[in-house]
């Protein structure tokens, strides 16, 4: 006689709604740490993704890629510092475009795609090896669709399709070098010369990171050398927004934990006169409350593959406007940690069943 | 129960209840000295100082193997007290509490929590049944607390409720059960463990008197053919003459062994 399941079988309209409500706690927790890795994902994703094991900034751009402007013969610069095992010129722009009939913004950057500093996260097709082609994150695109960069008219083919490479939460384009000097040559006529915003570089084999970037910072004048994940973390508001969407997150998380732990509570209190019984009648602390954890893991294993359901259509039916892919990462540790803390929260219910006197089942007391 | 001072002996004197003309509870104990069920000098004072209040004052009782004994008083007398304190439920601030070779006083929680699963059948008054169980699955839960083989404790879980007349109503909730039914099924919980004691708290409370009638008619049944030893809280004196001996306790001293018939119903 199972207590734990056959209570679940008798009372289904009780569990149910309580299923249901914890389905929804843990649906928000998922989309809203789903919702928030896709964003920074976004915001960031181009930099994560470039292959490289570092970058090279203008001293007065304050950690900012955007902000830096460096002469290109600052790759052969880095490229000669001892320990760079290869480096090449990385640009980037904000612009205008049209693709299909649809004005939007698009970030491009000029790279080198057999160099340091090429994208990843190659779905589809390849990266670009001829003037005028781009490998594309977002946008709505396909391959063969033919973007129009706006003042320059310069037109990019789209000759791949990346995942997880976009820069501030657009559609992000990747071309090379000269097809990128091209669009900056024709977006700001009379420019003496056309910078490049980063050297991306590749430490040596048996190198020190800490001692090549220290390296090229000596060596080069007016240059700041991060490794890759520093560039990342550095980047401006970054870090204000990733503290915001964890205290965003991880409030809610507790919330629903504390909510849940308190359903279960409502629910033992409602039935601590059968739990009376059962303790006068010779049923331990124990067994009762492995009842309760029994029927929390329950609620909230089922609770965990409705919510799972829902933020997958969510996902699917939502337009964001930013690639939001589920990572089943991200599904294991969340409903691992609800389960986790929603036993611990369950300790509430188990102390209030310690509490019980089986002598008050005679109100004898 | 009483405030901790002695209790008024002119006022006990005075009151119906003690003047019984059967012997004293310990006067009659020394004359079971191999009772199963030895209860000797057990005292209940709850809260201290001023506080403290006397529920039981040195009872001593003793009760034969296959005995079915009504605890007879007035409500706050005491019988709910003893009964537990019998029944591994309450611990007795001093005295002994023997059934068979066990002294229940000196047991721990733990040890407590085993003795009601195995050597006690409970019957309420109220909270008697698991809600969300059947009348079937009510009697197999004790079962499995005693650690009895599935096919052991639905065979006895049967013939009970078939003893017991519920056979039809062995799938039902408690709450499509009448009262009467549900004491039964109370019963036949009780009985399931095949316990040394069957200790029974009003279980005539919420229901009419002929219905009352049947179901300590069936408990007395039940308890005499299964060779168990029975003790049944009652305030109700027309439920006294099914049992052999009657305690009649008052204000939290047991004051006379009566047989049902001297009553007078």
């Amino acid at each position: 006689m199972n207590l734990a399941t056959t209570e679940v079988k008798r009372a289904k309209l009780r569990f149910g709604l309580l299923t249901g409500a914890v389905a929804l706690l843990v649906f928000l927790t998922l989309l809203l740490t789903t919702l928030s890795g896709a964003l920074i994902g976004a915001l960031v994703g181009a930099l994560e993704g470039l292959k490289t094991d570092g970058l090279a900034y203008s001293d007065t751009a304050r950690d900012n890629i955007a902000a830096s402007r460096l002469p290109v013969d600052t790759v052969d610069a880095v490229a000669a510092v001892s320990g760079v095992a290869a480096a090449a010129g990385i640009g980037t722009l904000t612009t205008a475009a049209e693709v299909n009939g649809e004005a939007i913004d698009i970030q491009v950057f000029g790279v080198d795609s057999t160099g340091p500093g090429a994208p990843s996260g190659l779905t589809d097709g390849r990266l670009p090896e001829n003037a005028n082609e781009a490998a594309v994150d977002g946008g709505g695109v396909a391959i063969g669709d033919v973007i129009v960069l706006d003042p320059s008219g310069v037109e990019l083919t789209v000759v791949g399709l990346l995942r997880g490479a976009q820069f501030n939460a657009i559609p992000t384009a990747y071309s090379d070098l000269a097809t990128f000097e091209d669009i900056v040559t024709l977006s700001f006529p009379g420019l003496p010369f056309v910078p490049i915003n980063a050297v991306a570089f590749d430490i040596a084999e048996g190198a020190q990171a800490s001692e090549v970037i220290a390296a090229i910072e000596s060596s080069v004048p007016g240059v700041r050398a991060y490794t890759r994940d520093d560039a990342v973390a550095l980047i401006p508001g970054i870090d204000s927004i990733t503290q915001s969407f964890g205290i965003l997150v991880g409030l809610t998380f507790i919330i629903g934990i504390v909510v849940i732990g308190f359903f279960f509570l409502i629910l033992t209190v409602q039935k601590l006169k059968s739990f009376t019984l059962l303790r006068a009648i010779g049923t331990t602390t124990g067994r009762l409350a492995i009842t309760v954890s029994l029927q929390i893991a329950f609620v909230v294993i089922l609770a965990s593959i409705i919510a799972v359901g829902l933020v997958l259509l969510a996902v699917q039916g939502l337009n964001t406007g930013i690639p939001v892919t589920l990572e089943p990462i991200t599904i294991v540790a969340t409903v691992l940690a609800v389960l986790v803390f929603s036993l611990i929260a369950g300790l509430l219910s188990i102390r209030r069943i310690v509490r019980i006197d089986p002598a008050s089942a005679v109100g004898a007391r | 129960m009483t405030a901790s001072e002695t209790p008024d002996p002119v006022a006990q004197a005075t009151d119906s209840a003690a003047e019984g003309t059967g012997p004293a509870p310990a006067v009659d104990a020394a004359a079971h000295p191999d009772a199963l069920l030895q209860v000797r000098d057990v005292t209940k004072v709850y809260g201290s100082g001023h506080t403290a209040v006397t529920a039981l004052a040195e009872a001593t009782l003793a009760v034969e193997k296959g005995e079915f004994v009504a605890l007879l008083g007035p409500s706050g007398s005491g019988k709910t007290t003893l009964i537990s304190i019998i029944g591994g439920l309450l611990a007795p601030t001093s005295g002994s509490v023997t059934i068979g070779d066990t002294d229940v006083a000196s047991l721990s929680r733990k040890q407590l929590t085993r003795f009601r699963a195995e050597r006690v059948g409970f019957v309420f008054q109220s909270a008697n049944l698991v809600p969300f169980l059947t009348a079937r699955e009510n009697l197999l839960y004790v079962a499995g607390l005693v650690g009895m083989t599935k096919s052991d404790s639905r065979a006895r879980a049967d013939q009970l409720l078939d003893e017991l007349g519920l056979t039809d109503r062995a799938r039902n909730l408690p709450e499509q059960l009448s009262g009467g039914e549900r004491q039964r099924v109370a019963i036949g919980r009780a009985l399931m463990n095949d316990p040394d004691l069957v200790l029974v708290d009003e279980p005539t409370a919420a229901l009419d008197t002929a219905l009352g009638r049947q179901v300590v008619q069936l408990l007395r049944r039940e308890i005499k053919d299964r060779g168990k030893t029975g003790i049944m809280v009652t305030h109700d004196l027309r439920m006294v003459e099914y049992t052999d001996r009657v305690f009649e306790i008052l204000d939290g001293h047991l004051t006379h062994v009566e047989s049902p018939s001297a009553l007078g119903h």
